[in-house]
């Protein structure tokens, strides 16, 4: 299993956090503060500020459309492509957890449920440091939250 | 959800999962915040009631992450009443052990009463005798500042406030609430 990136997006529409796990081959892994390049099945791209717009756009159109279908429970949970699977998960808060991994991975939606309850709970919310509202993603990249995720997703890898 | 099973959620929830507390240390620290606000505000309880609800509503803006995450909430509730028995039977069942009784509902379903048949908060207190502070003073106000909070952020605009508490003589302790309107979702800015 690769986990390839990580987004969260707060109730504003905001993208609050991202992260992406470069491949083994490259050296430290980066936050998306500028472009960096990624290679992702033998081609060179890429990821932009740009990509948590097109993703956030992306999955509030599915998630309508999901809805519409098949009435306001009804919460989609994942879509693949021929290269990458994406893996949603929204809480009743409204906060939006997005996770691109390979397309073989199986259902990550246990995995973003934990990461809410284990993660951005203790770490974030209760952090009293942490303002409520995250603006530019404040608060959020607390030394806790980023090293408890960096693990929980690498012993997923 | 049918009403026993909130119960047993709450229940459930209470016994394994959440950090426990001394309620007397709560009792002495709510009573010492409540004293300082009284003196800080020169005794005027209306501006009390005031920062205690402006308090609550900043605690519930955070508490209910811990309250979706505790109680495992997935989706949200499908009418208001289901909202009240969450809030009764859940809410104040995991983080101060008491299970208000919902009573009085308007014909619309829009407004409640919760009736605290014991309130944590009010234990060995009595209010000042000035002989306003019975008339002025909502001792627990903190509490109805949570539930805005709470419920702000999973979409639900509401209002509540105390209409009648022991601590003033009268009878029971309740509080309002009143639907206001759901919060419609936020778009994503247009691009240009």
């Amino acid at each position: 299993m690769v986990v390839y990136s990580f987004y969260i997006f707060d109730r504003h529409t905001e993208c609050i956090y991202a992260k992406t796990w470069l491949p083994q081959s490259s050296s430290a892994s980066d936050n998306n503060n500028g472009p960096t390049t990624t290679t992702t099945g033998g081609t060179l791209r890429i990821a932009s500020a740009d990509d948590a717009k097109l993703i956030f756009g992306t999955v509030f159109s599915l998630r309508n459309m999901v809805r519409k279908l098949g009435g306001d429970d009804d919460a989609f949970v994942s879509f693949r492509t021929a290269h990458y699977k994406l893996h949603y998960y929204e809480t009743a808060s409204s906060l939006r957890l997005v996770m691109l991994t390979d397309t073989a991975t199986l259902s990550m939606r246990n995995v973003l449920h934990q990461i809410y309850i284990n993660l951005w709970v203790e770490y974030v919310v209760k952090n009293p440091l942490s303002p409520v509202e995250h603006k530019g993603g404040a608060g959020v990249k607390n030394e806790l939250f980023e090293l408890g995720l960096d693990q929980f997703i690498r012993g997923l890898m | 959800m049918a009403s026993s099973k909130a119960s047993r959620l709450g229940e459930e929830v209470w016994k394994t999962r959440m950090d426990k507390v001394n309620a007397e240390l709560v009792v002495l620290t709510y009573g010492t915040i409540v004293v300082q606000l009284c003196k800080d505000f020169d005794s005027d309880y209306v501006e009390v009631n005031k920062q205690l609800d402006k308090m609550g509503y900043n605690i519930g803006l955070r508490l209910i992450e811990d309250y979706l995450a505790k109680s495992n909430t997935i989706r949200r509730c499908s009418n208001f009443r289901e909202t009240a028995e969450m809030i009764a039977k859940v809410g104040f069942k995991i983080f101060l052990n008491i299970t208000p009784t919902i009573t009085n509902w308007t014909s619309d379903g829009k407004q409640f009463s919760l009736v605290f048949d014991e309130n944590p908060f009010a234990d060995f207190v009595e209010l000042p005798d000035d002989g306003r502070a019975q008339d002025e003073l909502w001792y627990s106000n903190i509490l109805c500042g949570v539930l805005r909070g709470a419920l702000e952020m999973v979409q639900m605009q509401v209002e509540a406030h105390f209409i009648s508490d022991v601590l003033r003589g009268n009878d029971t302790t309740e509080m309002r609430i009143s639907l206001i309107r759901y919060i419609d979702d936020e778009l994503p800015p247009e691009d240009d």
